[in-house]
């Protein structure tokens, strides 16, 4: 049997969830085991249709529950093949349990996590809680701020989640309705130089093969299972960086885009600077010329890696600044943020002075608007002005009622 | 097998059950296998006996009962003869002794101290009660 | 299809070379282990397997060692099922692409898991299994309890047991609801095939496995498993209590093809009494005191309408 290859035009305009699902059939990917919940069922329902078309051999199981894709999907990659799947928000809660299990048994998997928030009170539009909820479990998260970035991304999660020097799954993030629903121009590959990036799957310790057989997903106790848990974190702290440099030099050759572990913007000679991820990093980049123009030195720098945490690269992005806003789209629910307190941990021992404050904005899909940002690059500059933070370290942005402030 | 440190072993925990390749397995008998260190076919559970079944061959109608009901593989049968018990892996249940059909048993339960020769020599005779 | 393996007799059946290796951690006397191996040794085909969490996964694959000599996957207490089913389909894209490293294999895709996993936890998944049709066999190793987590009831524990979470008592007698009859929830997925076992009878059993082999599509198999530990009796005796199970009809043998057509493949020559099965065992110790044994005689009723009920649907053939 063959398939056909299909021919992109040179820019296609696609929403984030069409360019997602079009790099997984770029990617040739061999089973997808999925379930539908908005924001990202398209990008599964591409995948059938692909395959239904004719543009790609594999299966594609739909499954009865994001539990279930995502216990598909270890079953298939433990087999030994390319493995792929999508979710959100209360999918991706469900699929919690399972995202530790892949992890943990060091199988190569790209999830397609379109953000949106957790209920309760339910809601189908996107914030970071399902993002932030994932980020201990053992995967790389990669984070696009538009579809360019989730087309893009997804080349590079195949290519560094199946390294054998790495064999971790990967998170392709993208913002829910924002990225996801909204139609822009994407530079796109070729087929076949889609496939030549991301190359054919190499198994590895793959079930499939019957003169080795393998046992896989173990019982270790106190004797061995801090062992093999320390073992997977010295990869994701070690070799996984490394292999995401390499990637994205590889891809910039191919592609002539430039995606970095952490993404400056206008940081060199910055007095203040904001720190956030997904389509907010777009909206800050614009206001910060635009606080040039009115003389603010203003500068924006967006994780692309949020896990493994790119703990010094940050460090150093933000060696010369003198305020720091760390803005979390989550609701911390009893702590500062989770980018503050990620912040704060990197810079604590270095010889910053630079003033951290933290920001919560955009729940439920929330607008942060220019001028949220506008009075929030105003506030940085008054912390740098008075030498000392002259707000609570969290505040709400964008929120009904009275101002709302912690800590 | 020694405590390895965390850099030494296989990620995700995986364990090989063999040495290398092997071709047909349900084709090929454990005596022929190439087991890995990892196997628990390599390891002992003797330790867990208090009793333990004593096999006396010359009663031994080659029925295999004892082989299909143990559940620890631990009846040695070959060319559909039993031709013993893997001390290493029984456990000592005692269900191989409750399934021989045979009168007198073939199979008998003795304390794990107990010395095989002599509890051979001292076979009960046939039990003109029992069916 | 491959050729199923040829299984006369025992002396046959015992010349098989086995997959799953002793040294295990099961307890001694489990039929667990028992079920396994008359599964396992049905056929010569390269096998796919995978337990969900139970007795059977954590006695079995404890790090550094492994008692399966096939390639096995565990991942959690109720994806077992999906688990294979991910595997089986990675086969079928592999195939399709031409990428299996040996072609010419006929591999089988079985998926051991307890009631606990399949009754309860695992209820969703295995169904979404069934109904999408995946080429695998379930088998159940039934033993009516968690036993894993010592003890407590699942949906499968009988009326009167005694289990942790339904204990006897002064003022209890136990489990109070009575089991769910998953062969037939299975069959009404219109699997080609589902059947309950006994590791006693093994010819029956193999002869359902070799049957479930040889089927195109989803297979459940519901397996009785005397547990020595929570059924409480002398690990000795665990093929007396799985004779005690047929031969009192608590568990009939019979299989269910193509979602209605029902064959009772054993019919006991002397039906024993529930109350001698009950009796063999300690979790059901309390209903012999006078206040309870109304509760026997319910027990027998149930098990007799039961047989009735299977005797009518083999000969209505519907
Ligand atoms: C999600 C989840 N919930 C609960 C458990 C705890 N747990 C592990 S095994 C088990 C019971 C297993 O019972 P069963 O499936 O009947 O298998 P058995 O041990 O009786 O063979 C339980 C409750 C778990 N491991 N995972
Ligand atoms: S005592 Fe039990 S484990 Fe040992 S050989 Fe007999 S049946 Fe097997
Ligand atoms: S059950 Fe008894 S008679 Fe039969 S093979 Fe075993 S030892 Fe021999
Ligand atoms: S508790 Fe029961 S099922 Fe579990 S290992 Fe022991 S005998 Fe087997
Ligand atoms: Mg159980």
């Amino acid at each position: 049997m063959a398939f056909d290859k299909m021919e992109l035009q040179k820019i296609e305009v696609w929403d984030g969830n069409r360019a997602a699902a079009q790099a997984l059939r770029q990617s040739q990917v061999d089973v997808v085991a999925a379930y539908p919940i908005t924001p990202s069922t398209p990008i599964v329902e591409g995948y059938a249709k692909f395959l239904a078309d004719g543009y790609i051999e594999g299966e594609f199981v739909m499954v009865e529950s994001e539990h279930a894709a995502m216990s598909g999907c270890i079953g298939a990659a433990a087999a030994g093949g390319r493995v792929a799947t999508a979710t959100s928000s209360q999918g991706y809660a469900l699929m919690v349990e399972t995202l530790y299990q892949a992890s943990g048994m060091r199988l190569p998997i790209v999830l397609n996590v379109v953000n949106r928030a957790l209920a309760a009170p339910l809601n189908v539009n996107g914030d970071h809680s399902d993002m932030y909820l994932g980020r201990d479990s053992g995967w790389i998260q990669l984070d696009a701020y538009c579809p360019q970035d989730a087309y893009d991304l997804n080349f590079i999660a195949f290519k560094v989640s199946e390294d054998h020097d790495v064999r971790l799954p990967c998170m392709v993030h993208q913002d829910g309705f924002i990225t996801s629903h909204t139609a822009q121009g994407v530079h796109t590959l070729t087929d076949d130089e889609a496939y030549g990036f991301v190359g054919e799957y190499q198994p590895m310790n793959d079930m499939l093969d019957f003169e080795h057989p393998v046992t896989h997903g173990v019982q270790t106790e106190e004797d061995w299972h801090f062992e093999h848990k320390a073992r997977q974190h010295n990869d994701l702290m070690t070799k996984v960086m490394p292999k995401i440099q390499t990637a994205f030099d590889d891809f910039e050759k191919l592609s002539g885009r430039k995606y970095n572990i952490v993404e400056s913007y206008d940081m060199s000679d910055a007095d203040v600077c904001v720190v956030c991820m997904g389509t907010s990093v777009e909206t800050a980049r614009e206001v910060a010329t635009e606080m040039r123009a009115k003389g603010i030195k203003a500068g924006v720098v967006g994780l692309r890696v949020i896990r493994p945490f790119p703990f010094f690269e940050i460090a150093e992005a933000l060696k010369g600044v003198k305020a720091i806003a760390a803005l979390d789209r989550s609701s911390p629910n009893g702590a500062a943020g989770m980018l503050f307190n990620e912040l704060a941990g990197a810079l604590f021992n270095t010889g910053t002075k630079a003033l951290l404050s933290g920001y919560v904005y955009g729940l439920g899909g929330r607008d942060l608007t220019k001028a949220h940002l506008v009075s929030l690059f105003t506030e940085l500059q008054k912390n740098v002005d008075a030498g000392k933070v002259t707000t609570p370290l969290q505040q709400f942005i964008g929120v009904r009622g009275p101002k709302l402030s912690f800590l | 097998m020694a405590n390895k440190g965390w850099d030494e072993f296989e990620i995700g925990a995986m364990l090989r059950t063999f040495e290398g390749k092997i071709d047909d397995i349900a084709g090929t008998l454990q005596e022929n296998r190439a087991y890995s260190q990892n196997s628990s076919f390599v390891a002992s559970v003797a330790d867990w006996r208090i009793i333990k079944p004593v096999f006396n061959k010359d009663f031994c109608i080659d029925c295999q009962f004892c082989w299909v009901y143990c559940p620890d593989i631990s009846i040695i049968s070959r060319d559909k003869k039993m031709i013993g018990i893997d001390m290493d892996h029984c456990k000592g249940c005692g269900i191989c002794v409750e399934v021989c059909p045979t009168n007198p048993k073939s199979l008998m339960m003795f304390p794990e101290k107990a010395d095989e020769e002599t509890e051979l020599a001292a076979w009960p005779a046939k039990n003109e009660e029992k069916k | 299809m491959s050729e199923n393996k040829n299984i006369k007799n025992l002396k046959e059946f015992s010349t098989s070379a086995d997959r799953f290796e002793g040294a295990n951690l099961l307890c001694p006397g489990c039929a667990h282990s028992i079920i396994v191996r008359e599964v396992l040794n049905a056929t010569n085909d390269d096998l796919i397997l995978s337990a969900s969490t139970g007795c059977l996964e954590v006695c079995t694959a404890v790090y550094p060692y492994t008692s399966w000599d096939a390639s096995w996957i565990h991942i959690g207490f109720e994806n077992g099922s999906t688990a294979v089913a991910g595997a089986e389909s990675m086969y079928k894209a592999l195939k399709t692409k031409g990428r299996l490293k040996q072609p010419d294999r006929n591999p089988k895709f079985v998926s051991f898991a307890g009631d606990g996993a399949s009754y309860d936890i695992g209820f969703q998944w295995i169904s979404g299994c069934m109904e999408r049709g995946h080429n695998i066999m379930h088998v159940v190793l039934d033993n009516e309890v968690y036993a894993n987590t010592g003890g407590q009831r699942s949906s499968s524990t009988p009326i009167g047991s005694s289990a942790t979470t339904s204990p006897e008592g002064r003022r209890s007698y136990g489990e109070k609801k009575n089991k769910k009859d998953m062969v037939s929830i299975m069959a009404s997925h219109n699997i080609p095939y589902s059947a309950q076992v006994a590791p006693n009878k093994w010819k029956d059993m193999v002869k359902k496995i070799q049957h479930g082999f040889s089927v195109d599509g989803p297979v459940f198999i519901n397996a009785v498993s005397p547990c020595t530990t929570e059924w409480k009796f002398d690990p000795k005796d665990t093929m007396h209590l799985a004779d005690l199970a047929t031969d009192s009809l608590v568990f009939p043998l019979y299989e269910i093809i193509d979602g209605h057509e029902l064959n009772i493949t054993y019919r006991p020559k002397t039906v024993v009494p529930v109350e001698e099965y009950l009796a063999a065992q300690g979790r059901f110790k309390h209903l012999f005191k006078d206040e309870y044994k109304h509760l026997i005689k319910e027990w027998q009723e149930r098990v007799d309408a039961k047989w009735a009920q299977l005797n009518r649907r083999e000969e209505a053939r519907v």
